[in-house]
């Protein structure tokens, strides 16, 4: 009786210590995996002698939501932070040599050396040149702005796609997850892979997660709108092909309720986006506009009580001169042809003014070394005019400085971000470590984890194998 | 059974993160062990960038500022030069007269020093400096001055035609031995002066304009930078000389020529008294424009140190950063080779 009892718990201990390696095996093998959360048997006792053995999930919800914030966090800003340094590049060049600021630089010390020599129209020209380094800096830069934007509008109909695909994986997953749960089976598995999509889902949107009976899971965005409540909710945008100046772009909706525009951090990649594209790029987009504008000014024939007319710069409303913020007018100016040498134009007419009729002209004589246009040209270049504020940098400013202000608005914009970008990775890679170590495997420990077994394993081997002799001898002596 | 809780993953991948992180410094810290300057200024200045790039445009302006003052001290060095020969030409006509009019010399001596000074003074009046003629005020395309000489001279001509007109013959006929001290006298006042002092000067003689060059010498200053052959001193000087030529080389009485011989060396005193009154302001402007391009020196200097104080970095610290980080790399890729090893599994056997 009793040595049959014994040979039947040496056999139940041979069967949960081979469960346990098993469970043993399995972390093992998925030591490496980031998104394995370690495996626990627990032995329990349920009759004397009788054993079972109940895998258990490491867990730490805490840190996972932690880990999940930081993640989101980190993508939008770094989403930001490439956004810019790509934008600066675009539209400033490599140390700022292609800006609006160095062409204006160069036009200034252009007028200044033809105001020295006025009567050559080698000079003369040379100032035109450096206008049109101008001009096609500001156009140049206008395309570059709204080709990001159309590429960035891309991007987010790509992140858009992809937070569908993973809201209908995490559909399928939560489901099966909540049927085991009932059953009762073991659906580690498939909370690890909810885990997963969890995290990747994180990187598109920041997402608080609330858990209910049965494992089942609601994500909700952080700002209350619903993802997932038993079935995926969509998320739908239209993306445009192509975007003009002062365009405004589609907005995405999740659960048909717009995702708002963020300013400052983006948490998330797309908020990351949508900042890039309605916001920085608008505002580059409108500096550019005023520096348009500035030149426009600065270069107008002016002979009160008549209006003003567009002089050397000229756009789409000439001989006007714009008074106000111009949507695209970046991408309107052009070299009035008048005075262009390779349209048929006379430089001398930067001299001399004129280019809108006799009323116009400055240099009433016609002499050759009249410089009085030409310097006044180069002061008003320095005088303080009104910018629109909507260009977000100072409104009072000649339009050199506020083309020198319109790097350091960027340049500060990239600083933060990267800065921003550089924290919140550190954060994000602390977090996972941190969730790592709370839930992740430790070889060594499963190794002697596994000795233990393994010599759980022999002694009761050795039992049953003793458990026989006895039996044995008690045969043989019947 | 969780004592510890130390991921064989977050073992492995503890170097990873700091390595990263340490092999973008190096590449900064080398480029800017290079070239001196931090790596990303942008980035570094952020919306100070705005200050630096003021900087490097004002530097700009103020090289070309410099490049241009020195356009224009040549123009005004050339200037000066012209106008002490023009004085030193004076000066001789004046000579020549002190002896006319003491009666010591022949008359064709006389009309000869008149008409040498004329011929001097249309080519110093008509002296050019890069295709721009310097006494042109602005009309720098044109000859400023026509040769006297000429006989198709505007100028010689409207001279003969008021001879004509107030003596009712030309200055070579004989009638004109008759004409008085007096006559003569009044005929220069009356219908001379005119010519040169008054409008006829810029209809018969000169295309220059009185406004002369204006350039900028500085970011805030202008400054007239030419002389223009409208200039009191250089009419009087012409005058002089075309009453010395004319007067001499005709049928004029000894009495009329001492009394033009007389009148001629006073406007020619004068002449050179204005021409000396011109000289000094040229100088003033020539000084002007040298001390403005040493103060642009000045600030090129000031704003050089400005621009190495945003964006220079310390040479010798970069380079130390090199030698830390290399060293720290190196430490962590040898730690992560050890914690490979690193493994229980090495004593199961």
């Amino acid at each position: 009786m009793s040595l049959s009892s014994a040979l039947s718990i040496a056999q139940s201990a041979l069967l949960s210590t081979s469960r346990q390696t098993n469970v043993v095996t399995r972390n093992v093998a998925d030591a490496s995996n980031p998104d394995y959360s370690r495996r626990i048997a627990q032995v329990v006792s349920n009759a004397p002698g009788a054993r079972m053995v109940v895998v258990q999930r490491a867990v730490d919800q805490q840190l996972f939501r932690q880990n999940l914030s930081a993640l989101s966090a980190w993508s939008g800003q770094s989403i930001l932070s490439s956004g810019l340094d790509r934008l600066q590049l675009a539209v400033n060049g490599v140390d700022n040599a292609g800006s609006a600021s160095t062409a204006i630089g160069k036009l200034h010390n252009a007028l200044q050396l033809y105001a020295t020599t006025p009567s050559n129209p080698n000079v003369g020209a040379t100032v035109i040149d450096a206008a049109r380094q101008a001009v096609r800096s500001l156009n140049s830069g206008t395309e570059a702005i709204q080709a990001f934007r159309a590429d960035i509008d891309s991007q987010i109909a790509t992140s858009v796609g992809e937070l569908n695909q993973l809201l209908a994986q995490f559909e399928s997953v939560n489901k099966a997850i909540v049927a085991g749960t009932r059953t009762g089976t073991d659906v580690s598995d498939a909370l690890d892979k909810r885990d997963a999509l969890l995290k990747k889902i994180a990187e598109h949107v920041p997402v608080t997660t609330h858990l209910r009976a049965d494992n089942d899971m609601v994500i909700t965005t952080t700002g209350g709108v619903t993802m997932f409540e038993t079935v995926a909710r969509p998320v739908s945008f239209t993306p445009s092909p192509a975007y003009a100046p002062g365009m405004a772009g589609a907005t995405v909706y999740i659960d048909n309720v717009p995702v708002a525009g963020s300013t400052g951090e983006a948490s998330g990649k797309l908020a990351g986006l949508l900042q890039l594209r309605d916001g920085a790029s608008v505002t580059m987009q409108a500096q550019l506009d005023e520096i348009a504008r500035g030149l426009i000014g600065a270069f107008a024939e002016t002979a009160p009580p008549l209006p003003d007319a567009a002089g050397l710069f000229t756009w789409s409303g000439a001989p006007g001169v714009p008074g106000t913020l111009v949507n695209g007018l970046a991408g309107q100016i052009s070299i009035n042809a008048a005075f262009d040498p390779d349209q048929g134009g006379n430089v001398n007419l930067l001299r001399d003014g004129g280019a809108n009729g006799a009323a116009y002209v400055a240099n009433t004589g016609g002499t050759a070394s009249f410089a009085d246009r030409l310097i006044a040209l180069g002061d008003r270049l320095d005088q303080p005019m009104t910018f629109h504020p909507a260009a977000g940098i100072t409104a009072a400013a000649s339009v050199t400085a506020y083309s020198a202000n319109a790097i350091g608005w960027l340049e500060n914009a990239r600083q933060q971000a990267t800065t921003s970008a550089n924290t919140k990775e550190a954060l994000a890679a602390r977090t996972a470590e941190a969730l790592s170590n709370a839930t992740g495997v430790n070889i060594d420990m499963e190794m002697s984890l596994m000795l233990d077994l393994e010599h759980t394993y022999q002694a009761s081997a050795r039992l049953l194998s003793t458990v026989d002799e006895m039996l044995k001898t008690l045969l043989n002596a019947v | 059974m969780k004592a510890v809780s130390v991921s064989s993953a977050a073992i492995s991948n503890a170097m990873r993160y700091s390595q990263t992180r340490m092999q973008v410094d190096l590449v900064k810290a080398q480029k800017e062990m290079d070239s001196g300057r931090v790596a990303d200024t942008g980035l570094a200045l952020g919306a100070r960038s705005a200050q630096a790039v003021n900087f490097h445009r004002d530097l700009d302006r103020l090289n070309a500022l410099v490049d241009s003052n020195a356009l224009v001290s040549a123009r005004l060095k050339s200037t000066q030069d012209s106008l002490g020969q023009i004085v030193s030409v004076t000066q001789d006509l004046v000579n020549a007269l002190t002896v006319a009019v003491a009666g010591d010399s022949p008359d064709s001596v006389t009309a000869k020093s008149g008409s040498t000074m004329l011929q001097s003074l249309t080519t110093i009046l008509n002296s050019s400096m890069n295709g721009e003629y310097l006494f042109a005020g602005t009309n720098t395309d044109v000859r400023p001055v026509e040769d006297y000489l000429d006989p198709a001279s505007p100028a010689k001509a409207a001279f003969d035609a008021a001879f004509h007109a107030r003596f009712g013959f030309t200055k070579d006929d004989p009638a004109a031995a008759d004409i008085s001290a007096a006559d003569i006298e009044s005929f220069i006042t009356d219908l001379v002066e005119p010519q040169f002092l008054g409008a006829g000067w810029e209809a018969n003689w000169s295309n220059a304009t009185d406004q002369t060059i204006v350039s900028r010498i500085a970011l805030n200053e202008t400054t007239p930078a030419s002389v223009s052959a409208n200039n009191e001193g250089l009419r009087k000087a012409a005058m002089a000389a075309v009453l010395a030529y004319e007067a001499f080389s005709g049928n004029l009485g000894e009495e009329a020529k001492s009394a033009v011989a007389r009148r001629a060396q006073a406007l020619a005193g004068e002449a050179i008294a204005d021409l000396g009154q011109l000289q000094s302001q040229t100088g003033i402007i020539q000084n002007r424009v040298s001390e403005a391009s040493t103060r642009i020196n000045t600030q090129i200097d000031l704003f050089e140190r400005h621009i190495i104080d945003l964006e220079g970095v310390d040479p010798y610290e970069a380079a130390n950063r090199v030698n830390d980080l290399m060293a720290h790399i190196q430490t962590s890729f040898a730690l992560t080779a050890r914690i490979q090893q690193l493994s229980l599994l090495n004593y199961l056997t």
